[in-house]
């Protein structure tokens, strides 16, 4: 027999218990005694939870699958274990919390401040007062770049023979390495805020930088003694062009642009992230040339190692320090400039305290991660990559495979790291959105991302090859970057914008230190003097890669066009 | 003969204001409760956020998403509460949510449903 139940007693049972309030009387209440909410601990893990899991993921993905790679590559092919895994594997996790606040605390400290400096700054002040402004913005932007630290912790890895000048660059004398960079990256501003005003083209001033910069390696290369510092300076370019410098130095770009130039162009707003790459190349071999003509003691320092360390250069504390001077003053700065000058209130000033503070614990979080994580398992992976083809002591019966094999696997390896590390870039993504609306299609997000992968992966095979069979890198550089230069003079304004800007975006702030790190322990383990000029050649690979492809889609359109003309023709 | 237009009455909206993301969990719910669709549109808003939760504020996005529900005035109560359960709306910052009478509304109703409907009167 079929039970019966009431509807509304069916009702009643499903239904959740509502009581009637009138919201006048909330309104009178609160009016009457003001009160803190008081968050239960369900709350706080409702609120907390997506917040902080949305972005851990974001840090995670750009991690795992470069680091997973990397181990797995020393596990399959290579037969060996990754020594001291147990404190690689807590760097990685330093370095992922540590950007996840990083990137956080910029965007809520730092980016504020730059947005609204960029807006109001033209409005206000001269345009000598601006160009000031943009140029300590690019200088101090450049010291608080997580992957600048990576610059002082490859230091360790460079052996004092043979190359007295770069071992004194990058140890006694770093602060100057990075003082130079920052300088030239200030200077990189400067000259793409001077092109917002008088609307010079990207074109022109690519080719009057190039021009110099590629003489300076010419003769850098004559010199043994300063011929190694070239692959260090044309690194420091890709190393500039990071998280920190990017939005920070666009906001304000944009904003100049915004309030200089009639016309409306969006590509506008890039361009100076090229100049960024070009000027600390020529910043950091000026700072070369200084050296090798004033008279350093190059060899006396030795003495000063012996030394042991004061508590405040010795591991935790020395990264706490590092942090607190590369954020605070920029901050100080900002704060100066709208407070100061601008006569800004500086609104939500305990979100801003928020920021700062998470961004310095972030650098610190990474700094540390990047001693113990990134470096180590880099140079490691670096290191053993010759047991492929060449004898090794660390590993039973190397060389593992026939040389050419061998050799051919070591490419394929570095073909793939740059292949890989670029396609998981999240700031490419954007990019390529960008790119597909602005072309109408044409230049598709999938294409530009494949073309700057493609790129990227065969730079960083080239510098390997270099590493390895030690090839003098100006025999690279230099006619790759004659290449661009012929390229870009053919090639439309909007494609070498496009270009030269996606070797920027491409080198962040994991593959840098990643990237430095192998080249150093592939360059130690085959005794070749030094392992840099890896990443300067994954940022030419891109270049080189998107101009053709924009000169293919060029063609193409052509061709197409003339095929529908001579069918309408007959 | 002008055409005749099938006017619905007993019609009420539903909106709910919440966190951009967190639309689809609302649809979803709405859906399970017996809606029939729902309209998203983004949206930028202040409120608790600003107000109550001090620091912590910056775990409440800003931007919004705006649900709207129609729905038959049976069906409403039960798609209220199932949407608020599920966006946990109990919590400061999640969003709110909120109904209106609709005093008309008219959509394409099926032709056979009409007469049926018609007949059974």
């Amino acid at each position: 027999m079929a039970k019966k139940l009431r509807y509304g007693d069916y009702l009643g049972a499903v239904r959740h218990r509502q009581r009637k309030l009138s919201y006048n009387a909330v309104v009178a209440h609160t009016r009457l005694s003001p009160r803190k909410t008081k968050l239960r601990p369900l709350d706080l893990y409702r609120l907390l939870g997506p917040y902080i899991g949305v972005r851990f993921a974001e840090q995670l993905m750009a991690v795992v699958p470069l680091a997973s790679f990397l181990v797995l590559f020393q596990f399959g092919v290579l037969n060996s274990e990754v020594h001291g895994w147990e404190s690689i594997a807590l760097g990685m996790m330093a370095v992922i919390c540590g950007l996840m606040l990083f990137m956080e605390g910029v965007k809520r400290g730092l980016m504020p401040f730059s947005e609204n400096i960029g807006y109001t700054m033209p409005g206000k002040f001269s345009t000598p007062r601006v160009l000031g402004v943009a140029f300590v913005l690019g200088f101090m932007a450049t010291l608080a770049e997580p992957a600048i630290g990576a610059l002082k912790a490859a230091g360790s890895l460079v052996s004092r023979d043979g190359t007295p000048y770069l071992h004194l660059l990058l140890n006694e004398r770093s602060d100057l390495l990075v003082l130079a960079v920052g300088f030239g990256v200030g200077l990189a501003v400067l000259a793409g805020m001077l092109r917002f005003i008088y609307g010079w083209s990207l074109k022109s001033l690519i080719i009057s930088t190039l021009v110099p910069a590629l003489s300076m390696t010419l003769f850098f290369s004559m010199d043994s003694r300063l011929e190694p510092i070239i692959g260090l300076a044309w690194d420091c370019g890709a190393i500039t062009t990071g998280p920190v410098t990017v939005p920070l130095v666009l906001a304000i770009g944009i904003g100049v642009s915004a309030a200089t130039s009639a016309e409306d162009n969006p590509l506008s707003g890039f361009g100076i992230v090229t100049l960024a790459s070009l000027f600390p190349p020529i910043a950091v071999m000026s700072l070369g040339l200084a050296l090798s003509f004033g008279d350093f003691p190059v060899l006396e320092t030795a003495a000063n190692i012996a030394a042991a360390p004061a508590w405040y250069e010795s591991s935790p504390f020395d990264d706490i320090i590092a942090a607190l001077r590369a954020i605070l003053p920029l901050t100080l700065f900002l704060w100066l400039v709208q407070y100061w000058w601008l006569k800004e209130p500086v609104k939500e000033g305990k979100v801003l305290v928020y920021g700062i503070t998470l961004a310095v614990m972030g650098m610190m979080l990474f700094n540390v991660g990047l001693d113990y994580g990134l470096t180590p398992l880099g140079s490691q992976a670096g290191g053993m990559v010759p047991a492929a083809f060449a004898p090794y002591p660390a590993i039973q019966d190397s060389p593992l495979y026939p040389y050419w094999t061998g050799i051919g696997i070591a490419l394929l390896f570095a073909l793939l790291l740059g292949f890989g590390a670029t396609v998981a870039e999240p700031a490419l993504n954007a990019m390529g959105v960008t790119v597909q609306n602005l072309t109408d299609g044409a230049f598709t997000k999938k294409l530009l991302i494949r073309a700057v992968a493609v790129g990227v992966g065969l730079g960083v095979a080239l510098g390997v090859a270099k590493v390895i069979f030690a090839i003098p890198i100006v025999l690279l550089l230099i006619p790759a970057y004659l290449l661009t230069l012929a390229l870009t003079v053919i090639s439309s304004e909007e494609y070498v914008n496009l270009a030269w800007d996606s070797a920027g975006v491409t080198t962040g702030p994991v593959t840098v230190p990643l990237v430095l790190a192998l080249g150093l322990g592939l360059g130690k383990a085959v005794g070749a003097q030094d392992g840099f000029g890896i990443l300067a050649m994954a940022s030419v690979g891109p270049i080189l890669s998107v101009l053709v492809t924009g000169l293919w889609i060029r063609w193409r359109v052509k061709s197409n066009r003339m095929a529908i003309e001579r069918i309408n023709r007959r | 003969m002008n055409e005749e237009i099938i006017v619905l009455t007993d019609v009420v909206l539903i909106t709910v204001i919440v966190q951009r993301g967190a639309a689809d969990t609302v649809v979803r719910a709405a859906q399970k409760a017996g809606a029939q669709g729902a309209t998203i549109f983004y949206a930028r808003g202040t409120g608790v956020r600003q107000r109550h939760l001090g620091i912590l504020g910056v775990a409440v996005n800003s931007e919004k998403e705006v649900v709207y529900i129609v729905a038959s005035s049976d069906q409403a109560d039960r798609i209220f509460e199932q949407v608020f359960v599920a966006a946990k709306l109990d919590t400061p910052g999640m969003g709110m949510i909120y109904m209106t009478h609709l005093e008309k509304m008219a959509t394409h109703v099926p032709h056979d449903l009409i007469t049926r409907i018609s007949d059974h009167e």
